[in-house]
């Protein structure tokens, strides 16, 4: 036990006094602040200015009242959002028209215009063209006022009652509100919900790639000047793989303990929704299990591979696996009881992310929880087996692959 | 004392170590010798736990060799390698926190080596900024800080100039003066010769011979003798007793059927030439090594 303690605190000082270790707790942190940060700057430019919107209407039916309806929309500072233009001159041909409309959104002086035509029998087909096909805010905001418009110029043309039409007019909307077993309701924050997973999600990446790497490399460096032999002949090769397990998860705790205060100063800035440290206890157990097992995972790599580019490869398929969680995150998030996910969850690669994933989506029950928990220790003991292994034999071995009879060597 | 018995190492298909029993005793130095890939190093490896044997068991003390051994045991590879940034200190201080040393010992005994090589003001440079000799010393402190009741070094001597080799050579007489085992491994004859009072031959996984070094080349060593002479000495070539000779300008190395007597043979040549020179050759262990492994891997072809 002794000898372990002794392994962990070089492996530990050995690494924190290393510059690599200085720049990753930066580094990290920054770019997850840009993650945070970026996606709320865009989303706030969008509101604060006003745009201007051309509209094209040959008809001329409808201009007038979708200005009207349009302009109702205001900014936060009570300017109108949109400025709404009419572009259609009369002298000049449709197609001319259409031309100059779409040179004057081309040279960015205009948002978009809006297409309108007319096929007779209240059939209409309308466009909003713009540069940026997918502003959904904008494109949302202009059909609401179209549909608005027509009816309520149907409504008008066929005399309907005051009271009928303003009744059809009447939206229903729909809230969304997340409930969990405590029974306070809270208000399902789309926005708050993907970023806190995705911050979660890519510091245990970053995490483990980071110290994943490191423990390979290590590995590779006493393996080639054969300190191993050093340190196998002064104690058991469980030992050492405990004592460096160890100092590693050490080290993560280090990271992660000055990344939560970074975080917390930040949130003070409101950078970081607060709503993110709810589920914080589970998401660290989480974290734990997940960079224990792939630390363990990394060490039967590290004692595999002889050269720093068979090592940096093994690492990064390692990684892309990690990236599984974020590339279903959306529609994850649409739909948390689907197969997949529900088999990603049982994965131990996959297992700690997903498990953060839908920790933040929705209440996980106390027995998915204990479930996990058990798959995660259970597949770490096994992976801790077959590494300790994996480390005796392939530590000892230079430029071989392990075969089955490395396995059934004692 | 250091019993291994019956050690036999299998790999896949290839017997590395094939049924290989010594004795190492206290206050000698044992040399494990024989060409590359004979094996020597696998027997060390599970000496030092390393590797785990097949079959067979190592014995120190009446005790089959367990964790504690480890502690007893210092050991200098062949290839050196220590961890290149870091300082001195720290790292003789970690190695010696591995075999359970406490640090405020270890501590004063790594400063009373450093200062003994001569090198104490590197204490808190780093590894890489050292020089490959200062390297190796480090690499030795290492093998020895924490006083260990066996040292097995792998080719102790690569990487040093003669003058620290003397010097490595002289601690090396001192560890064993006090009552130590040394297990020396090397393909350098002539350092096997001056240190080794046993040796142990093996090649091909198997022994070959093994004993005391005097005894080995009283046994082995066969009956040579060197004559310097003036005039044609031609007629050896058909002398009864001569099984082999190498004629130069104006001496001779002669090999003589074992049963010859040299004094008998030098009667029967004295009047037929000038003799300037004459001596009985004791065979290097050098010429024994290559009899042996080539006679021995002669009969395994």
């Amino acid at each position: 036990m002794k000898k372990i303690f002794s392994i962990a605190k070089w492996e530990y000082l050995e690494k924190v006094r290393t510059k690599a270790f200085l720049i990753s707790l930066i580094i990290t942190p920054a770019i997850i602040i840009l993650f945070s940060i970026i996606p709320g700057l865009l989303a706030q430019e969008q509101s604060e200015s006003t745009k201007f919107i051309g509209v094209i209407d040959p008809s001329d039916k409808f201009f007038d009242n979708l200005k009207e309806e349009i302009s109702k929309s205001k900014l936060e500072n009570q300017q109108p959002k949109y400025v709404v233009v009419n572009l259609l001159s009369k002298n000049n041909s449709l197609a001319e028209n259409l031309n100059a409309a779409d040179s004057i959104v081309l040279n960015n002086a205009f948002e978009g215009y809006v297409y309108i035509s007319e096929f007779g029998n209240d059939s209409v087909k309308v466009e909003f063209r713009s540069k940026y096909a997918g502003n959904f805010q904008d494109l949302k905001r202009i059909e609401e006022a179209i549909n608005y418009v027509r009816i309520n110029k149907k409504l008008r043309d066929e005399n309907i009652d005051s009271k009928l039409s303003s009744f059809i007019n009447k939206k229903v909307k729909v809230e969304s509100v997340k409930i969990d077993k405590a029974g306070s309701n809270k208000d399902f924050d789309f926005l708050t919900t993907f970023y806190s997973s995705i911050v979660f999600i890519i510091l245990l990446m970053m995490m483990i790639i980071y110290s994943g790497q490191m423990l390979v490399r290590s590995l590779l460096e006493e393996k080639s000047n054969r300190l191993i032999e050093i340190l196998i002949s002064s104690c058991k090769a469980e030992e050492l793989l405990a004592g460096k397990i160890l100092g590693l998860s050490a080290l993560g705790l280090t990271q992660l303990f000055i990344w939560s205060i970074i975080s917390l100063g930040l949130t003070g800035y409101a950078v970081i929704p607060l709503s993110v440290f709810v589920n914080l206890p589970q998401i660290i157990l989480y974290f734990i299990l997940g960079f224990t097992f792939y630390t363990t995972l990394f060490v039967g790599i590290g004692s595999i591979v002889s050269t720093e580019q068979e090592a940096q490869q093994m690492t990064s398929y390692l990684s892309l696996i990690l990236i599984i969680p974020v590339v279903i995150i959306l529609p994850a998030m649409q739909n948390p009881d689907s197969l997949l996910i529900k088999v990603l969850t049982y994965i131990p690669l996959t297992l700690p992310s997903v498990m953060i994933l839908r920790l933040n989506i929705g209440d996980v029950s106390v027995a998915d929880l204990c479930l996990t928990t058990f798959i995660m220790l259970l597949s770490t003991f096994i992976t801790i087996k077959i590494s300790a292994k994996i480390f005796r034999i392939g530590i000892l071995s230079y430029g071989k692959m392990p075969g089955k009879s490395w396995i059934n060597e004692k | 004392m250091l019993e291994v018995k019956n050690l036999v190492k299998v790999y896949k298909n290839v017997v590395a170590v094939d049924g290989i029993s010594f004795t190492v005793k206290q206050g000698k130095i044992f040399g494990l010798l024989g060409p590359n890939g004979a094996g020597k190093t696998t027997i060390m490896r599970m000496i030092l736990n390393i590797i785990k044997p097949t079959k067979g068991e190592i014995i120190f003390e009446d005790k089959i060799s367990n964790k504690e051994f480890l502690n007893e045991i210092g050991y200098l590879p062949e290839e050196r390698g220590l961890y290149r940034k870091s300082k001195v200190i720290d790292l003789l201080l970690y190695f010696a926190s591995l075999k359970n040393m406490d640090r405020f010992s270890a501590k004063s005994e790594a400063i009373n080596w450093l200062s003994k090589l001569g090198i104490k003001d590197l204490m808190n440079r780093k590894i890489e900024e050292l020089s490959k000799g200062n390297q190796q010393k480090i690499q030795f402190i290492s093998s020895v800080l924490h006083k260990p009741k066996i040292l097995v070094l792998d080719e102790p001597f690569t990487g040093f100039d003669p003058i620290n080799q003397q010097e490595i050579k002289n601690y090396i007489l001192e560890f064993v003066s006090t009552g130590k085992i040394l297990i020396l491994s090397t393909h350098q004859m002539d350092t096997a010769e001056k240190l080794c009072s046993e040796i142990f031959l093996i090649n091909e996984g198997k022994e070959i011979c093994s004993g005391e070094l005097s005894e080995i080349k009283r046994k082995f060593g066969g009956n040579y003798i060197r004559i310097g002479f003036d005039g044609d000495i031609q007629f050896l070539n058909h002398h009864q007793q001569v099984l082999h000779r190498e004629i130069y300008n104006n001496y001779a190395d002669v090999h003589l059927s074992d049963d010859a007597n040299p004094y008998e043979f030098l009667k029967s040549i004295i009047d037929k030439i000038t003799i300037t020179h004459f001596s009985v050759i004791e065979p290097s262990l050098n010429k024994i090594f290559i009899d042996k492994v080539n006679h021995s891997s002669g009969m395994v072809k």
